[in-house]
């Protein structure tokens, strides 16, 4: 006769084998059933541990919801699931802004790099390298630095995205050509450009067929001279060599009245009007080329790009011909911003003269020696896009709320749970 | 279309800045016959003291009297040579012991710079002209006025390797104080070395 708790046991060891029985025929289910409506697999703050689940998983609806732009090797791993069959899709929970960072060398002596950054307004972003934070835009927006030296990779850091680069390039800058009739204008242009480390050739004509020379002389070609400033008509003669030297990459300015000569008309970017006078005192104020006579630029051809104007006239605009830029400049005597102006006046006319120079200077690249070896990150929302497509919007009624594997996992360990238990108290009153 | 050269003699609070009013005349007139550089007919007289001082990146001081320069010329002075101007000094007595020289050194030394002797090889003296031997000696050297000595050398004040200050002891303001129309009875004129103080300054 048997005991009530034997009895009690007996019944509960049926329901055991009833419920491995049942898991098992559940799992079997899973696994042979016919495919349903596809659910979707949502990830969110642990997007590594879902991407490690998505890659061990047969293909199937993912969708990804971002808080930040993710870094590339998330991009990565998300494209080569799209690739492998899983339909991958992405939102985010809020606006994810589109920053980039771009590092370049300036076509300056000073071998320095210029970097630009462009975020979102409105969201703070911090520049900064391996030495650490160089600057920060407390609203965001566009903004270019000139950097004297970069250390390591440049990381742009924003509340939600994360832009990496680094300097590769360096450019090879040579002489730059001045010529025009001997005076101040061209005396300041070359001491200003030497001062800001340009090497410096020059042709001052002092008298008929006489010229005081300085610097390396000879073929004006891109091999010799990275740009070539004509101050006034005085190189009319240049103008066929010009033409080619233009053409082939070389960096033309030309400055107050030149682009008047025959010839030398052809390359500007547009005519000569009549000279506009400076104001009074000008130079001496917060906006010193102001305060400078200058020749309008008139009549500008359609490609011309007008840098720089006053009272709506023209004075500085430049255009392209073939490889090469052609700069016109209406100032004829920027010495007197040098000599006359505040205290800041000659490194800013060293600056402005430079910048000019490097706007049109022909600068081939190299391979910077030591550049950082480091992965390069400069626009991580387009990258986003480019990988895995716009934003779609998550529809909450195909997500799943559990993990499929999980149910696996789960139904598995209760058949073994069960089978033990059962095996167990089998084994313990006796019977096999 | 070029900015005119303009001859500029500077004026000074202390001594006879006006003592060689010929000069500039003279010296206009060998770079308009030398040179197809575009000049002013007529010079200015400038304050070192003013801020037109900024309007003439080359000019003329000379005098018999001592040089005591006012803060505000001192500090004009320095800021112009910083800037890239050049002061092309002549002492009119042409004495070492004179009062203009002792004086001038002293207060150029004090706002620009310590003076030196300048290589008689210094682009200067090629400028245009050539001049192998360094300066040209004046008539008054070799009368045996002033000092009773024939100056081999000019002296200078630098700026990186740009002259901010050229200082002579030849009185080239006495060998250059006559009307240009005089040069004619010259058998060499004289100023030729003036064209090249200027076309060095408007060039280097």
């Amino acid at each position: 006769m048997r005991s009530r708790a034997d009895r009690v046991r007996r019944v509960v060891e049926w329901t055991l084998r009833a419920i491995a029985l049942a898991a098992l025929v559940a799992l079997l289910w899973r696994a042979l059933r016919p495919p349903g409506t596809p659910r979707v697999d949502v990830a969110g703050a642990d997007v590594t541990a879902a991407l490690e689940r998505w890659t061990m998983s047969p293909p199937g609806e993912r969708h990804v919801l971002f808080d930040a732009t993710p870094d590339q090797r998330t991009r990565d791993w998300l494209r080569a699931l799209a690739r492998a069959g899983d339909a991958v899709r992405w939102s985010s929970a809020r606006p994810l802004g589109a920053g980039a960072l771009v590092a370049e060398p300036a076509s300056d002596p000073d071998a320095s790099t210029t970097v630009r950054l462009v975020s979102s307004a409105g969201e703070p972003v911090s520049l900064g390298d391996a030495a650490g934070l160089i600057d920060t835009l407390p609203r965001g927006g566009t903004a270019a630095f000139e950097l004297a030296t970069v250390e390591g990779a440049l990381r742009a850091s924003g509340a939600t995205f994360r832009a990496t680069t680094a300097p590769r390039d360096s450019v090879v800058l040579r002489p730059v050509l001045v010529v025009g009739a001997a005076g101040w204008e061209s005396k300041f242009t070359v001491a200003a450009l030497e001062e800001r480390g340009w090497r410096v050739a020059a042709r001052a004509r002092v008298a008929p067929n006489v010229e005081v020379t300085q610097g390396p002389l000879g073929t004006i070609d891109t091999s010799r001279y990275s740009a070539v400033i004509l101050l006034d008509s005085t190189g009319a003669s240049l103008a066929p060599e010009l033409s080619r030297y233009a053409r082939s990459g070389g960096g033309v300015i030309l400055g107050g009245s030149a682009a008047r000569a025959v010839g030398l008309s052809t390359l500007a970017p547009g005519g000569v009007g009549r000279r506009v006078a400076g104001v009074a005192g000008g130079v001496a104020g917060a906006t010193p080329r102001s305060g400078l006579g200058a020749f309008r630029i008139v009549s500008l051809r359609p490609d011309a790009v007008i840098l720089e104007s006053r009272d709506a006239a023209p004075l500085v605009a430049a255009r392209r011909i073939d490889a090469g830029r052609v700069l016109q400049s209406g100032y004829d005597e920027t010495w007197r911003w040098r000599m006359a102006g505040g205290d800041e006046a000659a490194a800013a006319h060293r600056e402005w003269w430079s910048r000019l120079v490097a706007a049109v200077a022909y600068a081939p690249l190299v391979a910077r020696p030591g550049a950082p070896d480091v992965a390069v990150d400069e626009t991580p929302y387009s990258s986003l896009i480019d990988a895995l497509g716009p934003a779609t919007a998550l529809d909450r009624r195909l997500t799943r709320s559990i993990d499929p594997l999980a149910v696996d996992r789960l139904l598995f360990a209760l058949l073994m749970i069960s089978l033990l238990i059962e095996w167990t108290s089998r084994r313990l009153r006796g019977a096999r | 279309v070029v900015t005119e050269f303009v001859f500029a003699t500077a004026q000074y609070e202390s001594g006879d800045w006006d003592s060689a009013p010929l000069v500039p005349a003279n010296l206009i007139d060998s770079v308009a016959r030398y040179t197809s550089l575009a000049v002013a007919p007529t010079g200015a007289i400038v304050s070192l003291a003013s801020d037109d001082l900024f309007r003439f990146p080359l000019v003329f001081l000379t005098g018999h009297l001592p040089v005591r320069f006012t803060d505000a010329e001192r500090g004009n002075v320095r800021r112009f040579a910083d800037r890239g101007g050049m002061l092309f000094v002549d002492d009119h007595n042409h004495d070492i012991d004179g009062a203009f020289h002792k004086t001038a050194v002293e207060e150029f030394g004090r706002a620009v710079g310590p003076l030196a002797q300048l290589p008689n090889t210094h682009p200067l003296y090629s400028a245009f002209f050539k001049f192998p031997d360094g300066p040209p000696n004046t008539s008054h050297e070799l009368n045996g006025w002033g000092d009773n000595l024939v100056h081999s050398h000019l002296l200078a004040a630098m700026r990186g390797d740009r002259i901010a200050v050229l200082y002579s002891n030849k009185d080239y303001s006495s060998e250059w104080g006559y009307h240009p129309d005089n040069k004619r009875f010259l058998s060499i004129d004289n100023t030729k070395f003036g064209v090249n103080v200027i076309v060095y300054a408007l060039t280097r």
